[in-house]
């Protein structure tokens, strides 16, 4: 130990610089790590705590296929008071429009106030206050007015608002006034979506969201006693076709399953950063060694063994991981914030509702910090604390134990990137498991080391093969470059290869994101041909149960100009463990407006026309990957009917959301649903006719008792891309942080090499080479890097992308896209890098520069 | 005029927590074609004085002047663009870079001074022959035996034509029989490229082959002798 405080410690305190860029990159590499998982964390447990808290004490609930259940279903099931007691439940988004004018999302539970209380805890703040609570029929009388509402004490301190007050609700496309009853203190369902919460009467929750005569679910409280699997068992035996039992927690599971692929692909990335990042504890770790080869000697020389060597520099790399990770810790709890902020538009626009606040740090992100970061230090110290081991008493005191200097380029060097890359390809053929890649990702990791084993081949042939150019180029500055270059190629591999490794995936990422966008753009071309596209201002991918009133529909279908409207209903509805859309159209209209971009069959527009009333369903590619489903195969979902099955007869493309869409003909959905409000219209204008003034025509028409949000053909596209440009804005800046890792990794790579090679820079100096040349050589020699670095990046991203294009992004999302290479992005990123590591290189150079000569040295 | 003026330099390290005085008040001179050598035991101050002679360090006081010009009034570019031009090293540990060619290792002070890469090479290629290496000019240091390494340093301090040859201990790396052949090498550049040589060397052989000897004790010279060689007092030597 006290060898380790005099050889090691302090010479980290001595090397301040190096070792803060160390422990900086490090702390970077588990912050990464940390705060993704904690934003994951934050969206699917933000949403199961909503269901937990709503749900209180519900044992089991009952629900009908996307559109809930008959009340009159109710009375019908009378039995099931004898497993506990029954609650029935309405619950729905709305908007309120707050003092300031802003609009805030207020998630609705409509109850029976009576037979509720024993399923969750109201706890009214005036009641509360006098230390009692409130009677039944004192309950009752807050809410028997339909225009009542209870919202929370935290959302009324936070807007101002108060007992009494009036406050407009937006309810699916119409605005509603209600009056603020009471105030729920912040305990039970009062907590959901961080006190963005309002009770109502079930009675007034069902006028308000047009749900006469409907219930979303039925809550079940078993009695004590009640085994809840058995109960279960017997509900699901006993209830009508076409009626689910489950547990409240399925609900949480369903989303889970539903952005887990979203989250896995996020996860990997971010363990790029780590690793790369632990590229600089090996930097730093060997830097060390080089610089204290003397040292290093005279210890052995002094009875130190190898073993107590290797130990020592080892336990570097180990304080390193400990002050790194310690640092990312807090460092990621931070990020978190900002990496909420970002995918929160991503999984609030495609998959659920969730307050956007990371969860605090709990004792398993300590022990995922340092149970990685340890051992991989570990790792990454192994070589450099070997080679201490290695060094000889006498030829490190001499000062002649530089390391190995020309390359030899073996066949192993070939043998194994080979082995690697036919590994990747055999894995790359292989399924999903559980619904996601990991052998796509096992087919990205063996890439990814096959190139970092062809590092050295590519050092030697550019050494070889560049120095002419270079020397043409950059005069003797850029010959002595490369000749460094070619002398080290084993030290700067790593290096190098950490570098490529993140560019690599930037590039891979760079095609994906490149590709999709293309593809993106091409099928909105294909398939957006409506005019104007109209949704109930609640309507978003979460809130699928804001319908059209038929007001509003008449109201639209009045404004002179509209040629016809194309109505379309959807809702989500359970499937094999998860959630997918069922929604119904038009297949006329398909056929007549060629709104949908299919897959196959060819002769689809045959197809569709001949499947009039029949039991037939087109689905979505997603769905289609995802499930394994072809044209010709059946589908069976769960209807008010009970299971009915359907007859796949086409598959389009569908980039919208990846949770998969069966669309049912409208004249056979209307006969397993019934007929139903529609979701969303698509309005096609007469020849001519304006879309802006058509737009603000129906806006007018509409007047303030009605919100809808109208999209224009245009800012329906511009809208697309920038949701798709928010997705992946996480991604980027994943990147760039494994980037600027890899790039100060490069600079202390030089650093060690210009330690390493100390003396012939001196040689250099008293031979005639000013600080001017010194520095333009260690400055080309870092562009010299970058650029090879970017090379290897270039290809093996390109590599890369074809995994996560064709394997990873399929199995993930179960989407098609065309493959497309962004040159100009790539012109530009090469730029950037050799600018970037050349910059990196000042640093190395100014110490190059600033070196004693050997004569004085030697003094 | 001398090549070479040293006046009362002193050379003080302060580096360390008592100050060193590696050179005390040392005056010397050296005229065009003159082949020195200072002896010494270790840490008397040899080197140091070869450094400030070299353009290498510069004196606590006193004044270097190397073709009448004061060292003294020079940065550190110049410094570097005179040591590049008009002094040659050589070194006990031949100080090759190990990634560079032999020919390019010799090429290299004209390649730093900006020089066409085809006259470097032709001015390198005929020194290396005249070293007796012309089958070795695409070879690497590292393939190279000791006095080979050694021949081409020398080449390499010599293509530029400097002046002044600045050698440490060219031989102490060396077996006798390749120590012998660097030592008439260097006897023949003397006299037959009329370079100054100023040589810091352990070896008595050595010693007896400059004109002239300076003894040095304790960072003084301790006295001068003519080489036994020449058998007469030089006047340039002053201490």
């Amino acid at each position: 130990m006290s060898l380790f405080r005099q050889f090691i410690l302090r010479h980290l305190l001595r090397e301040r610089l190096r070792t803060c860029v160390t422990t900086f990159g490090i702390a970077i590499g588990v912050a990464v790590v940390i705060a993704i998982q904690l934003t994951n964390a934050s969206s699917v447990h933000g949403f199961e705590a909503a269901i937990e808290t709503v749900s209180g004490k519900t044992s089991l609930e009952i629900t009908g296929p996307g559109l809930g259940l008959d009340e009159m279903a109710l009375a019908d099931m009378d039995w099931l008071r004898q497993y506990g007691q029954v609650s029935p439940v309405i619950n729905g988004v709305v908007f309120a429009k707050v003092p300031g004018g802003a609009n805030e999302t207020l998630s609705v539970l409509g109850v029976d106030v009576l037979h509720d209380r024993s399923f969750r805890d109201y706890n009214i703040l005036e009641f509360a206050e006098k230390r009692r609570e409130p009677s039944p029929q004192e309950f009752l009388s807050l809410l028997i007015d339909p225009h009542s509402i209870i919202i929370t004490e935290k959302f009324a301190s936070k807007y101002g608002l108060a007992v009494g007050q009036s406050l407009n609700l937006t309810i699916g496309d119409h605005v509603r006034p209600f009056v603020i009853r009471g105030l729920l203190r912040n305990q039970g369902p009062a907590r959901t979506l961080d006190g963005n919460f309002a009770l109502m009467d079930i009675a007034a929750a069902q006028w308000a969201f047009d749900r006469l005569g409907r219930l979303d679910r039925v809550d079940v409280l078993l009695r004590d006693g009640v085994n809840i699997n058995t109960a279960e068992q017997e509900i699901s035996r006993r209830l009508k076709p076409g009626l689910l039992v489950q547990r409240p927690a399925r609900r949480g599971q369903q989303v889970e399953k539903m952005v887990e692929a979203f989250q896995f692909n996020l996860s990997a990335l971010s363990y790029i950063a780590l690793l790369v990042g632990l590229f600089l504890i090996y930097n730093t770790v060997s830097t060390s060694v080089i610089a204290r080869r003397e040292e290093i000697g005279t210890l052995r020389a002094l009875g130190a063994t190898k073993r107590i060597l290797a130990g020592l520099f080892l336990s570097e790399a180990l304080a390193f991981a400990v002050v790194g990770s310690t640092a990312g810790l807090i460092l990621g709890r931070l990020m978190s914030f900002g990496a909420v902020r970002i995918t929160t538009t991503t999984v609030k626009a495609l998959y659920i509702a969730t307050a956007a606040a990371p969860p605090q740090l709990e004792l398993r992100h300590v022990a995922v910090a340092f149970g990685i970061a340890l051992p991989l230090a570990f790792i990454a110290a192994i070589v450099p604390a070997l080679e201490a081991s290695r060094v000889s008493p006498t030829t490190a005191i001499r000062g002649s134990g530089r390391i190995e200097l020309r390359f030899r380029l073996r066949y192993f060097y070939l043998l194994i990137p080979a082995l690697l890359f036919t590994l990747a390809l055999a894995f790359s053929q292989m399924g999903p498991v559980n619904g996601l890649p990991i052998f796509g990702y096992g087919a990205s990791i063996l890439i990814v080391f096959g190139a970092a084993f062809l590092v050295p081949t590519v050092l030697y042939l550019v050494s070889r093969f560049t120095t002419a150019l270079l020397t043409k180029l950059f005069g003797v500055e850029g010959r002595l470059a490369i000749g460094n270059l070619s002398g080290a190629i084993s030290r700067i591999s790593i290096s190098v290869a950490a570098l490529a490794v993140s560019l690599s995936m930037m590039v891979a990422i760079a095609v994906l994101i490149g590709s999709f966008r293309d593809t993106v753009i091409y099928w909105v071309g294909q398939t957006l041909q409506a005019d104007l596209f109209m949704r109930p201002a609640t309507r978003t991918n979460i809130a699928v149960d804001a319908t059209f009133s038929p007001e509003v529909e008449k109201l639209v279908s009045e404004v002179p100009g509209i040629e016809a409207i194309d109505q379309y209903r959807n809702f989500d509805i359970p499937y094999q463990g998860g959630l997918i859309t069922l929604g119904s159209g038009n297949f006329s209209s398909v056929i007549q407006r060629n709104y949908l971009l299919f897959k196959s069959p060819s002769n689809w527009q045959s197809v569709l026309r001949e499947s009039a009333g029949k039991d037939d369903a087109i689905i979505s590619e997603s769905l289609a990957i995802k499930h394994n489903l072809r044209v010709g195969d059946s589908i069976t979902v769960l209807t008010p009917k009970g299971d009915s099955s359907f007859r796949i007869i086409a598959i389009y493309y569908d980039y919208a959301s990846d949770r998969g869409v069966v669309i049912l003909d409208r004249a056979v959905f209307n006969r397993f649903f019934g007929e139903q409000q529609p979701t969303s219209l698509n309005l096609y204008l007469r020849k001519g006719a304006d879309p802006d003034a058509a737009r603000d025509e129906i806006l007018a028409k509409l007047g303030d008792n009605y919100k809808v949000l109208i999209y224009t053909n245009t800012a329906l596209r511009r809208e697309i891309l920038r949701i798709f440009d928010s997705t992946f804005a996480i991604t980027y800046a994943l990147e760039a942080i494994a980037i600027l890792i890899a790039i100060v990794g490069i600079a202390s790579t030089l650093l060690a090499l210009i330690l390493e090679r100390r003396k012939e820079i001196s040689v250099l100096r008293l031979i005639g080479a000013d600080r001017r040349q010194i520095r333009k050589m260690t400055v080309i020699e870092a562009a010299i890097l970058g650029g090879v670095s970017q090379c290897i990046g270039i290809g093996v991203g390109l590599l890369l992308s074809l995994v996560l294009i064709y394997v990873v992004n399929v199995q993930s999302f179960g989407w098609t896209i065309q493959f497309h290479i962004p040159v100009w992005f790539l012109v530009q990123s090469t730029v950037l890098i050799l600018v970037a590591t050349a910059l990196a290189g000042v640093y190395p150079a100014n110490r190059a520069a600033m070196l004693k000569m050997a004569a004085q040295e030697e003094e | 005029m001398a090549l070479l003026t040293a006046e009362n330099i002193r050379k003080i390290y302060t580096g360390g927590e008592t100050p060193v005085e590696a050179v005390c008040d040392v005056s010397i001179s050296l005229d065009k074609g003159d082949f020195v050598a200072i002896v010494g035991p270790s840490g008397c101050g040899k080197s140091t004085l070869l450094h400030l002679c070299g353009a290498m360090d510069q004196p606590t006081s006193g004044s270097v002047q190397i073709e009448g010009i004061s060292l003294s009034r020079l940065n550190d570019n110049d410094l570097t663009r005179l040591r590049r031009r008009r002094i040659g090293f050589v070194f006990q540990f031949f100080n090759l870079l190990p990634t560079l060619t032999v020919i390019e290792n010799v090429a290299l002070p004209l390649m730093l001074d900006g020089g066409d890469s085809n006259k470097a090479d032709r001015q390198a290629k005929e020194l290396i022959e005249r070293v007796g290496l012309s089958h070795r000019t695409r070879h690497f240091p590292q393939q190279l035996s000791g006095g080979e390494m050694q021949r081409v340093a020398i080449a390499r301090a010599i293509v530029h034509r400097p002046a002044l040859l600045i050698a440490d201990e060219p031989t102490g790396n060396l077996d006798s029989d390749n120590g012998a052949k660097i030592l008439n090498l260097l006897s023949e550049i003397n006299r037959e490229m009329a370079v100054t040589i100023l040589l810091a060397t352990h070896s008595r052989e050595i010693a007896d082959a400059a004109s002239r000897v300076i003894y040095m004790r304790d960072g003084r010279i301790e006295r001068i002798e003519q080489s036994p060689r020449l058998k007469e007092t030089t006047p340039s030597v002053a201490i």
